[in-house]
C-alpha cells in the first residue's frame, strides 16, 4: 500500500479539524479574552471570608458577597445593602431596611433573617469589632422580611464603622442556612449576593479560581467610591491565577497572559517600569505598617526599659530599605498609623532619624540586662521579615545583646507565636509582622492595639491605664472626641511600649495598560469598576 | 511469574502501610498547627481550640491514626482541611498535568538519551563523543529553573512562539495541550537525557567490547545490525532500570518545573499542603506516589524478560 501526498494532506486536515473541535466548542461558551481579566492575586486556602481573616479570603469575599455598609474613599461608612436606616432618640436601637433587588446567587431573595444570622456568626468569628458588638448588643432580631434591628445596652458611636469595616474578617452577608453553621466551621458553598458568582466548575484550588459577572446583581445608583457606591462590573469574567513564582508571573504579564499582579516583588519594579505596556500603580495609598512585637512576659522584655530600648534602637529607614525602594517607604511614629484620622504626634520624642543605639544600650543596662538570649523569629517566606530580622539581630549584637535568629516557615510560626513560655520551653522574644495602616485606626476592634496582658494579643503587653482609655473608644460620640482620646491613648502607649514600629510602605500593583479603572482601598482589592480594553 | 507478581503486589501494600505510618507520625511531630494557621495571627486561643475540635485534631494520636487508616481502607482519603474538598478529587485534578509532563519528558529523554548514548559509544573518544559528554555534563549541572527561565525568555518573551506558563487539559484540544508543555518538557528533559545518555553509553561500550560483537563484525554484520540487533538488546537491562527509576521519580519530583512554568500539578499541590500542614492531602499524595513508584519498578522488573530471555521469575 502506498500513501500519496494528497492522502497525507487529507488525513492531516481531518486530524486537525478533530483536534480543534473541543477548543471551538469551548470558545462558544467561554467569554472572549478581551472580556476576561486575568489577575494574579496569590493563593487562598479558605473560601469562607468570615471564618478566615486572610486578606486573600477577604478579596474572594468582596467579589461574591455583599456588605450592609461599606467604606468610601474617605473611609466613612456608607449604606451598601442597606436602603434606609435609623437610630432611636436614646441612640441605643438601630433599625436597618434592606434595599430592593437583593438576591442570592441561587435565585432566592436576601432577607433580614439572613442578615441577622450573618451578624451573629461574624460576631463570634471576629475577635475585634464583631465581638464588641455582640458584647454590647442586647438584641439583634428581624422585624420583617426586609427590616432588622440591633438594640444596644448603651450607645455605641462606632457601630456603623464596625458594620462597614474593611479589615478582615469583614461582615459579609451569607444565606441564613450558611450563617447558622458554627463560626469554627468553614462555609464552602460560595453562594453570596455580590457582583460576581463563583464558578465552581472551573475552580482548581491552589491554581485558578473563576468569577463570572452576576447578571442579576442590582448595583446602587451612586458612582463607585471606595468600597461604597455602585458595584458595576465591566468584564464578563475574572480569573485568579495563583502563580507561585514572581519571575514567571512577571513574564506572564509581559507576554499578556495575565493583566494584573497584586504585589510584585520590589526587585521587579525597574523591569516593570521599563516595559511600555505595563504600569506600576499604588492602589492602597495608605499602605502597610510594619512593626515588631516583644514577648512582655519573659526576660528581657518583661522589663519596660528593655522595650523602650528597642524603641530608641530602630532606624526605620534602614529597616525598610532592606526590602523596599526608597520612594515607597516612610517613617511612622503614631501608634494609629500615618493616614488614619487618629494619627497624632503625642509622646513621640523617642523618634530620632537613624536611631539612637547609645540610648538603647543605656536603657538595656537600666533594665538589668544580663546577657539573656533574645530569640528573633525569622519568617523566611516573607521578604521583609526575612531581611529585617537579620538586620535587627546584627544591630542588637552591636550593642551587646545576645540575639539569635530562629528561621521558621509560616505554619511553624503560627504555633510558636502562641507559646508564652521562656526560650527554653520553645518560646520567643521578638517577631515582626505588618498590617494595613487603616487597621491602626480601629482601636476598639484591632487586637494589635490591645494591652490587656495575657488575655490580649501576641506579646501580651499590659497597661490598665491604657485599657481604661481604650474602653471609651466605642462609646465616644464624635470624631473629634475620638481624636482627643487617641492622643491620650498614645501618650500611655509609648510609655509601656506594646509595639515597636519599623516603618510604612506602599506596595504598588503591576498591570497591563489595557486594564483600567481599578479601585484603590486599604487591604482589599475590589474587582468591580475595572475595564479591559 | 504469577507468584512473583503476587509477591511484589503484597510488598507494594506493605510499603504503602509503612509510608502511611511514617508520614502520619512525621507530620504530627513537625512544628505547626493547621488550626492556628486557619485562625490567623489574630485568632484567639478559644477560636483555635474550637477549630481543633472541629477538625478532630484534639483526639489522641492513635485514635486519629485509626480513623484515618480505616477511611483509607474504605477508599476515602479524607477531605482537605482548608478547602473542604475530597483529597482524591484534588489529586485527580492535579494528576493529569503531572502525568502529561512526565510522559512527554520520558519520551523525549528516552529517545534522545539512548540515541546520544549509542552514538557516543559507537564513536567513543571521537569528537561526537566529546561533544555529547560536554552536553551531558551541562545537562547534569545546570539547574532546571535556570534552563526554564532561559527558555521562557527566548521562546515566550522574545519570539512569542510559545506561552510563558499555564496548562491546558488535553480535552481542551491536543494543540493547546502540547504547546503549553513544550518548554517545561524540554527544560525538565535535559537532566534526564544526560543521565540516560551516560548510562546508555557505558552499557553499550561494555557490550561492544564483548567477544560476540567481534565475531559479528568478523562475519560482516552491518553497523546497524551490530548496534541495534546485537548490542542494544544486551545493554538494555541497565538502561531500562534507569528509565524506570527516572519515570517514578518524575511523578513525585517535578515540583520545580511545575513552579517555574505554573503548571498545576501534584508537586505544587503537595508543597502547598506542606506549607499549610494540610495533613490529609500530604498523606494521600505520598501514599499514592509511593504505590506508583513501587508499581513502576515492578513493571520495569517484568520488562527485563522482554530484553533478556535469560531472566526468569
Amino acid at each position: 500500500m502506498t500513501i500519496s501526498r494528497r492522502d497525507l494532506i487529507k488525513v492531516g486536515l481531518a486530524a486537525g479539524t478533530a483536534l480543534s473541535i473541543p477548543s471551538v466548542l469551548r470558545a462558544q461558551t467561554a467569554p472572549a479574552a478581551a472580556r476576561t481579566a486575568r489577575m494574579v492575586m496569590g493563593n487562598f486556602t479558605d473560601f469562607d471570608p468570615v471564618f478566615s481573616a486572610a486578606y486573600s479570603s477577604g478579596n474572594h469575599g468582596l467579589a461574591i458577597y455583599d456588605t450592609l455598609f461599606a467604606l468610601d474613599s474617605k473611609l466613612m461608612p456608607q449604606p451598601q445593602m442597606v436602603g434606609k436606616w435609623g437610630v432611636s432618640d436614646d441612640k441605643k436601637t438601630y433599625t436597618f431596611e434592606l434595599r430592593d433587588g437583593l438576591g442570592w446567587h441561587d435565585g432566592t431573595p436576601v432577607t433580614a433573617a439572613d442578615c441577622v444570622a450573618s451578624i451573629r456568626r461574624w460576631g463570634q468569628a471576629d475577635t475585634g469589632g464583631g465581638r464588641l458588638i455582640m458584647e454590647r448588643a442586647s438584641d439583634i432580631s428581624k422585624i420583617d422580611d426586609k427590616t432588622f434591628a440591633i438594640a444596644l445596652k448603651e450607645p455605641m458611636g462606632i457601630l456603623l464603622d464596625i458594620l462597614g469595616k474593611a479589615s478582615t474578617p469583614c461582615l459579609f452577608m451569607m444565606r441564613e442556612k450558611d450563617a447558622d453553621r458554627p463560626a469554627t466551621e468553614s462555609v464552602n458553598s460560595n453562594i453570596g449576593s455580590g457582583p460576581f458568582k463563583f464558578n465552581h466548575a472551573l475552580a482548581k484550588p491552589g491554581a485558578t479560581f473563576t468569577y463570572d459577572r452576576n447578571e442579576a446583581y442590582v448595583p446602587r445608583l451612586e458612582p463607585a467610591d471606595g468600597f461604597a457606591g455602585g458595584k458595576v462590573v465591566n468584564v464578563d469574567r475574572v480569573v485568579w491565577d495563583n502563580i507561585a513564582d514572581q519571575q514567571t508571573a512577571f513574564a506572564a504579564l509581559q507576554a499578556g497572559e495575565v493583566d494584573f499582579l497584586l504585589e510584585p516583588s520590589a526587585d521587579l519594579y525597574p523591569a516593570i517600569e521599563g516595559d511600555p505596556n505595563l504600569d506600576l500603580e499604588v492602589l492602597n495609598k495608605a499602605g502597610n505598617v510594619y512593626f515588631m512585637r516583644m514577648n512582655c512576659l519573659q526576660k528581657p522584655f518583661d522589663n519596660v526599659k528593655a522595650r523602650q530600648a528597642m524603641l530608641h534602637l530602630i532606624d526605620q529607614e534602614a529597616f525598610m530599605r532592606t526590602t523596599f525602594p526608597q520612594e515607597y517607604i516612610s517613617t511612622v511614629t503614631s501608634v494609629f498609623g500615618s493616614h488614619t484620622p487618629y494619627s497624632n504626634d503625642e509622646n513621640t520624642g523617642w523618634y530620632k532619624k537613624g536611631g539612637d543605639p547609645e540610648k538603647a544600650k543605656q536603657l538595656f543596662k537600666e533594665a538589668g540586662y544580663a546577657g539573656e538570649k533574645v530569640v528573633i523569629i525569622q519568617a523566611t517566606d516573607v521578604p521583609f521579615t526575612n531581611n529585617a530580622t537579620q538586620l535587627l539581630a546584627a544591630t542588637l549584637r552591636k550593642i551587646g545583646v545576645n540575639a539569635e535568629l530562629l528561621p521558621l516557615d509560616s505554619a511553624a510560626r503560627s504555633a510558636r507565636y502562641r507559646n508564652k513560655g521562656p526560650i527554653e520551653s520553645g518560646g520567643w522574644s521578638i517577631f515582626m509582622t505588618f498590617e494595613s495602616d487603616y487597621e491602626r485606626g480601629d482601636a476598639a476592634g484591632n487586637p494589635t492595639l490591645n494591652a490587656n496582658g495575657e488575655e490580649g494579643w501576641l506579646g501580651w503587653p499590659k497597661s490598665d491605664e491604657y485599657e481604661a482609655l481604650r474602653a471609651k473608644w466605642a462609646v465616644v460620640k464624635t470624631l473629634e472626641e475620638r481624636k482627643s482620646l487617641a492622643r491620650k491613648m498614645q501618650q500611655e502607649y509609648w510609655n509601656f511600649v506594646g509595639t515597636v514600629l519599623l516603618g510604612e510602605v506602599v506596595s504598588p500593583i503591576a498591570r497591563r495598560k489595557t486594564l483600567t479603572g481599578l479601585i484603590g482601598m486599604p487591604g482589599l482589592t475590589p474587582m468591580w469598576n475595572m475595564q479591559k480594553a | 511469574m504469577a507468584t512473583y507478581i503476587l509477591r511484589r503486589i503484597f510488598s507494594t501494600i506493605a510499603v504503602m502501610v509503612m509510608v502511611g505510618v511514617f508520614v502520619f507520625l512525621l507530620l504530627r511531630l513537625a512544628p505547626g498547627d493547621p488550626a492556628a494557621i486557619i485562625a490567623g495571627d489574630k485568632g484567639t486561643p478559644e477560636m483555635i481550640a474550637g477549630i481543633r475540635e472541629q477538625l478532630g485534631l484534639n483526639e489522641p494520636l492513635p485514635v486519629q491514626f485509626v480513623h484515618w487508616a480505616l477511611s483509607i481502607l474504605s477508599g476515602d482519603f479524607g477531605t482537605s482541611i482548608f478547602t473542604g474538598l475530597p483529597v482524591l478529587e484534588l489529586i485527580s485534578q492535579r494528576l493529569e498535568p503531572t502525568v502529561s509532563l512526565s510522559i512527554l519528558t520520558m519520551i523525549l529523554s528516552v529517545t534522545t538519551g539512548i540515541s546520544f548514548g549509542i552514538v557516543a559509544a559507537w564513536r567513543a573518544g571521537g569528537l561526537i563523543d566529546r561533544i555529547l559528554t560536554v552536553f551531558a555534563t551541562l545537562g547534569f549541572s545546570v539547574p532546571v529553573f535556570v534552563v526554564g527561565f532561559f527558555l521562557i525568555y527566548l521562546f515566550a518573551i522574545i519570539s512569542h512562539w510559545l506561552p510563558v506558563q499555564g496548562y491546558q487539559p488535553i480535552d481542551h484540544g491536543f494543540g493547546p495541550w502540547l504547546v503549553h508543555l513544550i518548554l517545561p518538557t524540554v527544560a525538565l528533559s535535559l537532566g534526564y537525557i544526560a543521565f540516560i545518555a551516560r548510562i546508555a553509553r557505558a552499557s553499550m561500550l561494555e557490550v561492544l567490547s564483548e567477544d560476540y560483537m567481534r565475531t559479528a563484525a568478523a562475519k560482516g554484520a552491518s553497523s546497524y545490525a551490530m548496534l541495534f540487533h546485537h548490542a542494544l538488546k544486551n545493554a538494555g537491562v541497565p538502561i531500562l532500570t534507569v528509565i524506570g527509576l527516572s519515570f517514578a521519580s518524575l511523578v513525585g519530583g517535578v515540583v520545580i518545573t511545575e513552579t517555574v512554568f505554573n503548571i498545576p500539578g501534584v508537586g505544587r499541590l503537595v508543597v502547598d499542603a506542606i506549607n499549610n500542614r494540610d495533613y490529609p492531602i500530604i498523606q494521600g499524595v505520598l501514599i499514592l506516589v509511593s504505590a506508583l513508584y513501587v508499581l513502576i519498578n515492578l513493571a520495569v522488573d517484568l520488562s527485563y524478560t522482554l530484553v533478556d530471555p535469560r531472566i526468569r521469575y
